[in-house]
């Protein structure tokens, strides 16, 4: 008997089973943790937790690799969005913010390389561990704004921090490459080629992307629809072109959305918020990062990692705190811009995965401790920045019944 | 208990103003004004700037002043100092009666005992009440002369209405109305207009009336488009968006203080009821069309548009504006009038050029920081 009309044995996974498989999953555990009053985050990434041995089982390992195209739409929306919102108007208005910035990036960057080297690591790649810990993760971020509908100056300067944090990792990741190829013995040149075309080729490619936004913007009518439209049309290509052209996914997407906010002479793009859509490929992201993430690597590592997580937080928290006060934030509001800037997720996990491989003796010697620190703070971040966002007053109060009615009262003047 | 009606200055006069605090990226309205307010309070300032119902608004209300220059100097004093204080938090704070396209239900109530009261009391009203006026004190002698001024300026009231009007968007959409704010204060159920009393003593009997049946407890309790005002012995005209600008704020205090210094030499004896029984007719035809609205004046029994009545009132009000120092701003409402522009018109024409709301308030924005004095 002919059984061609059956489907073939084993089943090839197909991507939108999986993807549909990952959202509802994540969907459900989201909502089971908002259940517990904890961050939906930690519900899509237990989510990816649970399922990483059937992925290895349906053949599927890594995750991260076989499903990739969501991963990098997903950061490339998170990034353009975060990009959008930095603003540099208002750090050369308010210096302190730029150094606040650049002080909590650095700190943390000195304390994980000095942390590394006390433990016998080589500088070389202490340094790129050190910058990659310099990134916030924007994602964790910007979905906990939004989930606690968090407004306010803490966030603002959040978002503004995390931003360039995540700018100066990836700027600096792509140097510190230079280095790991020199250690590595590979031509000279190549070390300078490289990134040099990675940071040049990324800026150029995000420069394009706005100036080809303004331009279509330009064409089609003002509405919001269709500037989304627009919007997740070329933030798409971006992220594809830069996959073809093997640039950074992040510097480039970053670029686009700081082009399109700071050069918005013209006004031609409208400020869409892109939040019910991307919450899609979001919830997809951090179960597949919570699916990429060894729990081994905490057995073998789990040390090194939370003295590394200590000493970034110490760093963090030393830089916002010496100029939170310069840009007129009271101790509450510094130590909640803090907390809010502790979360490592897909950005640091992505970083470390281009460098391994570039660089496979990274991965060997010092992967597992930086995997679980990224762990760690995968857990421990999420909650940081609800923590820090509530503790500045920012969060939006819960919905509650409609409280007791006063039969009648003495009113406000109003207007 | 008789309603003690403080003595000032006859013809003193002071301004509130309710602002609308703003982001910078999408400039819709953001919850700033806690952190706004709390650098302010650094600054230097003749009067003072307050937390209002919801957090993405702040109100300046000034100190009082005796002449439209001085006022006109306090106001400029005070939009410089809260456009430093703005730029330093990456908000941005503009005039305007109702911020275009926010949605009601993202409005956090301020949290002060007595706007969570309101809140829980109004409910939904008390959200949708984000909108943004501008009140005019003018001294008086007597409780006496509130009641009589209060009676005379309510024919006047469609003037304010169409010079100040600047809230044509409400939720995104165009309303069709010159100021689409009024009719966020006609919902609740004390607005309305003074009733018929002739004297302080005849209104103290019908506020302890009210306050017997516990539905007032104090004066803020009306929400009235005029009203005495008697804890600072003025009287209150409540009726105006507020402007794009300070300078046309001043200007609007200016007319009323005028409008005053008339009624009050030149007494009227004419009755009240006429001018209540076409009151709402008159407010609904300056709400919905400005200077082209028309009029129904009862006492002869005509229609009259509005932008003849203002013209005619400024040229009235000329020998004692040259007594008060104020030519100057009440010749700049009669071109206004006479070219029948208002913050209005400029506002729909910004939604054409751009033909984007966002771009409407980033403009609106922009001129609350820049409009340089007049010459």
């Amino acid at each position: 008997m002919n059984t061609d009309f059956l489907p073939d044995w084993p089943f090839a996974v197909s991507y939108p089973l999986l993807f549909g498989a990952l959202l509802l999953g994540g969907l459900l555990g989201g909502e089971a943790a908002r259940l517990a009053r904890l961050p939906r985050i930690l519900g899509y990434v237990a989510v990816g937790f649970a399922i990483a041995p059937l992925a290895r089982a349906a053949n599927l390992d890594p995750l991260l690799d076989q499903a990739r195209i969501f991963v990098d739409l997903a950061l490339g929306l998170v990034l353009f969005d975060l990009g959008r919102r930095m603003d540099l108007q208002w750090m050369k208005r308010d210096w302190s913010l730029a150094a606040a910035g650049l002080a909590e990036s650095l700190l943390a960057y000195f304390a994980v390389f000095a942390c590394l080297l006390a433990l016998d690591y080589s500088a070389v790649k202490a340094g790129i561990v050190a910058s990659i810990s310099m990134a916030t993760s924007p994602a964790v971020v910007l979905l906990l704004v939004q989930d606690t509908r968090a407004e306010g100056q803490v966030t603002e300067r959040a978002l503004n921090l995390v931003a360039l944090n995540s700018l100066l990792a990836s700027i600096l990741t792509t140097i510190m490459l230079t280095s790991a190829h020199l250690e590595s013995r590979v031509e000279p040149e190549m070390a300078i080629l490289h990134p040099a075309y990675l940071f040049a080729g990324s800026l150029l490619l995000g420069w394009l992307a706005a100036s080809t936004a303004r331009v279509c913007a330009r064409a089609v009518g003002k509405t919001k629809e269709l500037h989304f439209t627009l919007i997740a049309a070329v933030v798409v290509a971006a992220v594809g072109l830069a996959a073809l052209l093997k640039l950074s996914v992040i510097l480039a997407l970053l670029a686009f959305g700081l082009f399109t906010r700071n050069d918005a002479r013209n006004y031609d793009l409208l400020t869409v918020n892109l939040a019910p859509a991307s919450r899609l490929l979001y919830i997809v992201l951090f179960v597949i990062t919570g699916a990429s993430l060894p729990p081994e690597a905490l057995v073998s590592g789990g040390a090194v990692g939370l003295a590394l997580a200590a000493a970034r937080a110490a760093g963090k928290f030393a830089g916002v705190l010496a100029f939170g006060s310069l840009g007129g934030l009271r101790i509450r509001q510094s130590g909640g811009l803090a907390l809010t800037l502790l979360p490592m997720s897909t950005l640091a996990l992505m970083l470390h995965h281009a460098v391994a491989r570039q660089y496979p003796a990274f991965a060997a010697e010092i992967g597992a401790a930086f995997l679980s620190m990224i762990l760690v703070m995968e857990v421990v971040g999420p909650l940081a920045v609800q923590w820090g966002l509530r503790m500045a007053g920012e969060t939006a109060p819960e919905l509650s019944a409609t409280g007791r009615h006063p039969a009648r009262s003495d009113l406000a003047e109003e207007g | 208990m008789p309603l003690d009606f403080a003595r000032s200055a006859p013809l003193s006069m002071g301004v509130e103003l309710e602002l609308m605090v703003l982001n910078t990226h999408d400039h819709n309205l953001v919850r700033g004004a806690p952190d706004l307010l709390a650098r302010l309070e650094k600054v230097e300032l003749q009067g003072e700037v307050k937390p209002e119902i919801t957090e993405s608004m702040i109100e300046v209300n000034s100190s009082v002043n005796h002449t439209y220059e001085e006022l006109l100097a306090e106001l400029v004093h005070v939009r410089d100092a809260i456009v430093v204080a703005a730029g330093r938090l990456n908000v941005e704070v503009a005039g305007g009666g109702s911020h275009p396209f926010h949605k009601w239900t993202e409005r956090r109530i301020f949290p002060a005992e007595r706007f969570q009261r309101v809140s829980a009391l109004y409910g939904y009203l008390a959200k949708q009440f984000t909108v943004f006026g501008q009140h005019i004190h003018v001294g008086v002698e007597s409780g006496d002369d509130a009641v009589y001024l209060t009676h005379h300026l309510a024919p006047l009231i469609p003037h304010f209405i169409a010079l100040s009007a600047s809230s044509p968007f409400s939720q995104g959409e165009d309303t069709s109305f010159e100021t689409s704010r009024l009719h966020a204060v006609s919902a609740f159920p004390l607005s309305g207009q003074l009733p018929a009393v002739s004297t302080w003593e005849e209104f103290g009997r019908y506020f302890d009336e009210m306050k017997g049946y516990g539905i007032v407890a104090s004066m803020k309790d009306f929400y009235w488009d005029i009203r005495p005002k008697p804890e600072y012995g003025t009287i209150e005209i409540r009726v105006c968006d507020t402007p794009l600008t300070v300078e046309l704020a001043a200007q609007l205090a200016a007319y009323a203080q005028t409008l005053a210094a008339e009624l009050l030499r030149n007494r009227r004896s004419v009755p009240v009821e006429p001018v209540y029984r076409v009151y709402n007719y008159n407010r609904f035809q300056a709400s919905r069309f400005g200077f082209d609205g028309q009029l129904v004046d009862p006492f002869r029994s005509r229609h009259v548009r509005l932008r003849e009545d203002i013209l005619e009132t400024l040229e009235r009000l000329t020998p004692f504006a040259a007594e008060l120092g104020t030519v100057k701003p009440l010749m700049s409402l009669a071109a206004l009038a006479a070219r029948e522009e208002n913050d209005s018109r400029w506002l729909r024409a910004c939604h054409e050029k751009t033909g984007s709301l966002p771009d409407v308030v980033r403009m609106q924005a922009q001129r609350w920081r820049t409009e340089p004095p007049p010459a």
